[in-house]
C-alpha cells in the first residue's frame, strides 16, 4: 500500500511539472518600453541594410526610441513566425507582409480572438505629425492606396511597391533590326520572330518567372476581376474565377510563345533568379520582371556590356486595356499596442516614407517612388531625365483605370490559390495540357481552397 | 457509422488478440490503445461532419475516457498476472521473476518513468495530435477549425471517398485476419486448409487497394505517389549497389587505403540542400559545368529542369552520391567481418572472383544490407527534401513532388495543417507497413552470424 501511494505521488509530480510548463500564461509584449520590433521579409545587404540604416537613424532622432529590425528569408517564413510569435506572446510591432497576403492580414486573430493588425489610418487619427514626424498617408501614390484600402480604410503603409515591366537587351534588339521596345503581344511576336533570325543569337526571345503574379497582370489588363464581389472589393470574395476567357486568352498565347521556341520556360516555379540569370547571360533578348529588380539588372548590364531598356508589361492589342496593378509589399501596424509604442511605430513608418527616404529606396531598389513627393523630389533632381527604366513602373502604373481588376484581387488564402495557378501554368507549358481544361481543374481546386478559408474565418 | 464499426474492428482485434495464446498484456495494449486512438481522432465524425466553432469538450471527455479505460485495462492485466492466471501469465510471471526486480515490479516502471514520460510529451502526443489534426480543416492562425471525418484523406485516395478509406484499412483487416486465423489453426486440420486457401486474399486486398490508389486517370495526389514510389526506389538502389561497389574496393588494402575511404565518406557530411545547390550547379543547362562540358564536345545538353525523367533522374543522383558515404561506412565495417577462411576455401575450390562475391560475400553481410535496407527507405522518404528544393523544387509539372516535399509544401508552406497532417499520417503509415514487410519477408532469410 505504501509503494502505491509513493509511486502515485511520484507520477503525480512528475504530471504536474509537465503541466506547469504548458500553462505559462503568455502576456502580450504591450509594455511602453519604447522598442519597435520591425520584421522585414529581405535579407540581402543591401534591402536590409537599408531598414537598418534608417532605424538607426530614426533612433539617433528619437530618443528613448529602439527599432530592432529582422529580417527573414521569405514572406512566408515571415508570416509563419508572426503567427508564432503571437502564441508566444511576443509579437513585434511593424510587420513587413506582402500583397497577396492582404485579405489574410485583415482576417488575422490574434490568440484572444482580437484582430492582429491595426488600420494605420485610424490610428494617426488625422494628425499632421507623430512625434515630430510629418504624416505621408495621404502623399501616397493613388495605386498602392487604393490596393491597401479596404472599405475605404487605409490599413497598411505600402513599402517596396513595383509592377511588372519588360526589359530589353537593346544591343541584341538592335543586332535583329527591333528599333522599340514591344508594348503589346503582337509587337512582342513580331520582334521574336525578327530575333529568332539572328544569326548566333540567344537561346530564345523571352522568359519571366512563372509567377501568378502575371496572370494577375494579365487579368488586370483584360479588366476581368479574379474574385466576385468587385473583386473581394465591395465585400469578400467567396468566389474565384480562374478560367475566365481572358485567362484562357493569356495561357493560350503563353503556350503558343513557347511552343514556338520564343519563351524560355526554366523549368522552375517562381524562378526569379533563373529568369534574371538567363538575361544577364544574354540568352534571351527580353526579360519580364519586377520594377524593384531594376537596379540589379542595370548593374548586370553593366557587368556584361550591353545595354538595357525597360518597358511596359506586354498587353493583347485585341483588347481594350484595363490596367496593371501593383505588386510588392506593405508594412503592416499591430493593434493592442499602448499609446507611445503606437506613436513610436507609427512615427518610424512615415519618416521611413519620407520625401527623401522614399527616394533614396526607389534609387537603391528600383521599386515605384511611393510618395507624389518624393515623385517630385526626383524628377527635380533630373533623375528620371538619366534613368529613364526607372520610370516605366510608375508610368505603367498611372495608365490604370481606377477599377477593381486593375487594382488588384483581395481574396483569402490566395498565397495557396496562386500555388494553384503557376502548377495549372507548369502543366500547360511543359505537359502541354489543354488550357481550358486545365484552368478548369485549378479552378475547382482554388474554389475548395477559397471555400475552406471562408468557412474558418468568415464562418459561411 | 464509420466510428461504430471502427470500435467493433477495435474491440474484436482486441478480444481477439488477448484470448488466452497472446500475451494478456499485449491483447489488452493493443485493444485499447486501438481504442484511445479510434476516440481521439475519430472524435469528429461522432460530432457529424461539419461542425464549425471550437472543439467542444467531447473530444476530451472521450480521450480522459480513452486514458482511464487503457489504465483500467493495464492495471487488469497487471492484476491477472499478479494472480497467475493462465497459461500466458504464467509464462510472464516467470519471466518477470527471473529479472532484477522479483518482488517489485513497479520499480522498472519508476525507473523507466522519465525516459516515457519524455517520449509521450515530445513523440506520441505529437503524433496523436498529427493524426487528430488529419480529420480537420485547420489553418495556421485560423480563428477556427472545422471536422471534415475522414475527407482530407479520402482526397488523396479518390475516386469514392467512403470506398478508398475503408479499402485500405479492410486489406490491412483482411490481411491481419488471415494471419492469425493460419496462425492460430494446427496444421492437418480442415481450417487451416481452409486459411492457408484464403491466405492469397489478403495480398489481392492490397494489390486493390493500391490500384485504387495508383490508378491512371486521375489528377491530384496520383502523382505525388508515383513520383514517390519511383524517386524513393531509385535512391535506395543506386545509393546501395553503389555503396556496396565502392566499399567492396576500398575494404582492400593497398596504400592509402584510409585517405580513400575518408574521401568517399566525405559527401555524407554534406547536407541535403548543399547536394542540392552542388548538382544545380553541374548541372544547370545554361552556366553549369557539364553544359559547358557537352558544349566543348559539341552535345546539346538537355535540361533536366523541363523534362520529367531527367529531373527524377537529377534527384536520384544528387540524393544518392549525398547518402552513399553512409552506405560505404557501414559495408566497409561489415566487409571486414566476412571470414577469410571461406574465401579462401572458396578461392582453392575454383570459385571465381565474382561468385565469391555473389555466394560468399554478399550473403554474409545480409544483416548490415537489411539495416541499411531499412534506413536508406527512411533517408528517401524524409530526408530529400532539401535536395529537392534546390534542384527541382518538386518540377517540371510536379513530376519530382514526393511525399514529404508536398507535405512540407501544404502544411507549412500554405499553412493548410489538417491536410497536411492527413499527408503525414499516410506517409507514416506506408513507411511503417514497408518496414514491418522488410522484417516479415527477411526472416528466417537473413542469418545474423556469431554465435546463433
Amino acid at each position: 500500500m505504501k509503494n502505491r501511494a509513493l509511486c502515485a505521488a511520484a507520477a503525480g509530480t512528475a504530471a504536474a511539472l509537465v503541466l506547469s510548463g504548458c500553462t505559462g500564461s503568455s502576456e502580450a509584449d504591450t509594455a511602453g518600453d519604447g522598442v519597435v520590433d520591425v520584421w522585414v521579409a529581405f535579407t540581402d545587404d543591401a534591402r536590409l541594410g537599408f531598414v537598418e540604416e534608417k532605424a538607426e537613424e530614426f533612433e539617433a532622432a528619437h530618443e528613448g526610441v529602439t527599432v530592432e529590425v529582422q529580417g527573414f528569408d521569405d514572406y512566408e517564413t515571415l508570416f509563419q513566425q508572426m503567427q508564432l510569435a503571437l502564441d508566444g506572446g511576443d509579437a513585434p510591432e511593424i510587420v513587413h507582409y506582402f500583397e497577396a497576403a492582404t485579405r489574410e492580414a485583415l482576417d488575422a486573430v490574434g490568440p484572444d480572438g482580437e484582430p492582429v493588425f491595426q488600420s494605420v489610418a485610424a490610428a494617426t487619427d488625422g494628425r499632421e505629425e507623430i512625434l515630430g514626424e510629418p504624416v505621408v498617408l495621404d502623399d501616397v501614390v493613388a495605386p498602392a492606396k487604393n490596393y491597401y484600402s479596404v472599405d475605404g480604410e487605409f490599413y497598411s503603409m505600402p513599402w517596396n511597391t513595383s509592377s511588372t515591366i519588360m526589359y530589353g537587351n537593346e544591343t541584341l534588339m538592335a543586332d535583329a533590326g527591333v528599333d522599340e521596345i514591344p508594348e503589346t503581344w503582337q509587337e512582342l511576336e513580331d520582334a521574336c520572330e525578327k530575333i529568332s533570325k539572328l544569326d548566333d543569337g540567344p537561346e530564345a526571345c523571352i522568359t519571366w518567372p512563372n509567377h501568378s503574379w502575371w496572370m494577375e497582370q494579365a487579368m488586370g489588363q483584360a479588366d476581368t476581376d479574379l474574385g466576385n464581389n468587385d473583386n473581394g472589393r465591395s465585400g469578400r470574395a467567396t468566389e474565384v474565377e480562374l478560367d475566365s476567357d481572358a485567362m484562357v486568352d493569356y495561357l493560350t498565347w503563353w503556350q503558343d510563345l513557347e511552343q514556338d521556341g520564343h519563351y524560355l520556360y526554366t523549368g522552375v516555379q517562381r524562378d526569379w533568379d533563373g529568369t534574371r540569370a538567363a538575361f544577364s547571360a544574354q540568352e534571351v533578348a527580353f526579360l519580364m520582371s519586377s520594377s524593384g529588380d531594376a537596379a540589379a539588372i542595370d548593374d548586370e548590364s553593366t557587368d556584361g556590356g550591353y545595354e538595357v531598356v525597360a518597358g511596359r508589361m506586354p498587353y493583347d492589342a485585341d483588347t481594350p486595356y484595363g490596367g496593371n496593378l501593383i505588386g510588392g509589399a506593405t508594412l503592416w501596424l499591430r493593434s493592442g499596442l499602448d499609446e507611445n509604442t503606437t506613436d513610436a511605430s507609427l512615427a518610424f513608418l512615415n519618416f521611413f516614407n519620407n520625401p527623401e527616404n522614399a527616394a533614396e529606396w526607389h534609387k537603391v531598389s528600383g521599386y515605384v517612388p511611393i510618395t507624389d513627393s518624393a515623385v517630385d523630389l526626383l524628377t527635380d533632381e533630373g533623375w528620371f531625365e538619366e534613368n529613364p527604366n526607372f520610370k516605366v513602373a510608375s508610368d505603367q502604373l498611372d495608365l490604370a483605370a481606377d477599377s477593381p481588376a486593375s487594382t488588384g484581387v483581395l481574396m483569402g488564402n490566395f498565397v495557396a490559390i496562386r500555388d494553384v495557378v503557376t502548377a495549372a501554368a507548369e502543366d500547360i507549358l511543359v505537359g502541354g495540357d489543354d488550357v481550358t481544361e486545365r484552368l478548369g481543374a485549378a479552378d475547382e481546386e482554388a474554389q475548395q481552397l477559397l471555400d475552406d478559408y471562408e468557412l474558418l474565418y468568415s464562418g459561411e | 457509422m464509420l466510428l461504430i464499426l471502427t470500435v467493433l474492428a477495435t474491440a474484436l482485434v482486441a478480444v481477439v488478440a488477448s484470448r488466452g495464446r497472446l500475451h494478456p498484456l499485449v491483447g489488452g495494449a493493443v485493444g485499447l490503445a486501438g481504442a484511445l486512438a479510434t476516440s481521439w481522432f475519430f472524435a469528429g465524425c461522432a460530432l457529424g461532419g461539419d461542425v464549425i466553432g471550437e472543439n467542444t469538450g467531447v473530444q476530451r471527455v472521450l480521450a480522459v475516457a480513452a486514458v482511464l479505460t487503457v489504465g483500467a485495462g493495464l492495471a487488469r492485466t497487471v492484476a491477472a498476472v499478479r494472480a497467475g492466471g493462465g497459461t500466458a501469465g504464467d509464462g510472464l510471471l516467470t519471466e518477470l521473476r527471473s529479472g532484477m526486480f522479483r518482488t517489485r515490479s513497479w520499480l522498472p516502471w519508476l525507473l523507466l518513468a522519465p525516459t516515457l514520460l519524455v517520449l509521450a510529451v515530445f513523440l506520441y502526443h505529437p503524433a496523436f495530435q498529427t493524426f487528430a489534426l488529419s480529420t480537420k480543416l485547420a489553418r495556421m492562425g485560423a480563428p477556427r477549425s472545422a471536422d471534415v471525418c475522414l475527407s482530407n484523406f479520402a482526397e488523396l485516395l479518390v475516386p469514392s471517398p467512403y470506398l478508398v478509406a475503408g479499402l485500405p484499412l479492410a486489406a490491412v483487416a483482411l490481411v491481419a485476419g488471415l494471419t492469425l486465423w493460419r496462425a492460430r489453426t494446427t496444421a492437418g486440420t480442415g481450417s487451416h486448409t481452409v486459411a492457408a486457401a484464403l491466405a492469397p486474399l489478403g495480398p489481392i486486398a492490397v494489390v486493390v487497394a493500391l490500384y485504387f490508389v495508383f490508378a491512371p486517370g486521375r489528377t491530384g495526389y496520383r502523382g505525388v505517389y508515383v513520383a514517390t514510389v519511383g524517386i524513393s526506389l531509385g535512391i535506395v538502389a543506386l545509393s546501395m549497389a553503389a555503396g556496396l561497389a565502392l566499399a567492396y574496393l576500398v575494404a582492400r588494402r593497398f596504400r592509402g587505403a584510409s585517405v580513400y575511404r575518408t574521401l568517399l565518406i566525405w559527401p555524407y557530411a554534406v547536407s541535403p540542400p548543399v547536394a542540392g545547390i552542388l548538382f544545380f550547379m553541374m548541372f544547370d543547362p545554361t552556366a553549369g559545368v557539364m553544359a559547358h562540358l557537352a558544349d566543348v564536345v559539341g552535345l546539346d545538353f538537355p535540361s533536366y529542369r523541363s523534362d520529367g525523367v531527367l529531373a527524377q533522374a537529377a534527384i536520384v543522383l544528387a540524393a544518392s552520391w549525398k547518402w552513399v558515404g553512409h552506405n560505404i561506412l557501414f559495408y566497409v565495417a561489415a566487409l571486414q567481418t566476412v571470414p577469410r577462411e571461406i574465401i579462401e576455401a572458396a578461392a582453392i575450390d575454383g570459385a571465381g572472383q565474382w561468385r565469391r562475391f555473389a555466394r560468399i560475400v554478399v550473403p554474409s553481410i545480409a544483416p548490415v544490407t537489411f539495416f541499411l535496407l531499412v534506413t536508406n527507405l527512411t533517408y528517401a522518404f524524409f530526408d530529400v527534401y532539401g535536395t529537392i528544393d534546390y534542384l527541382t523544387r518538386g518540377g517540371p509539372s510536379g513530376q519530382t513532388t514526393v511525399a514529404i516535399y508536398e507535405i512540407i509544401r501544404v502544411g507549412v508552406g500554405t499553412g493548410d495543417l489538417g491536410r497536411g497532417a492527413a499527408q503525414s499520417a499516410i506517409l507514416f503509415i506506408a513507411v511503417i507497413g514497408l518496414t514491418v514487410w522488410q522484417f516479415r519477408r527477411s526472416e528466417g532469410r537473413i542469418t545474423y552470424g556469431g554465435g546463433a
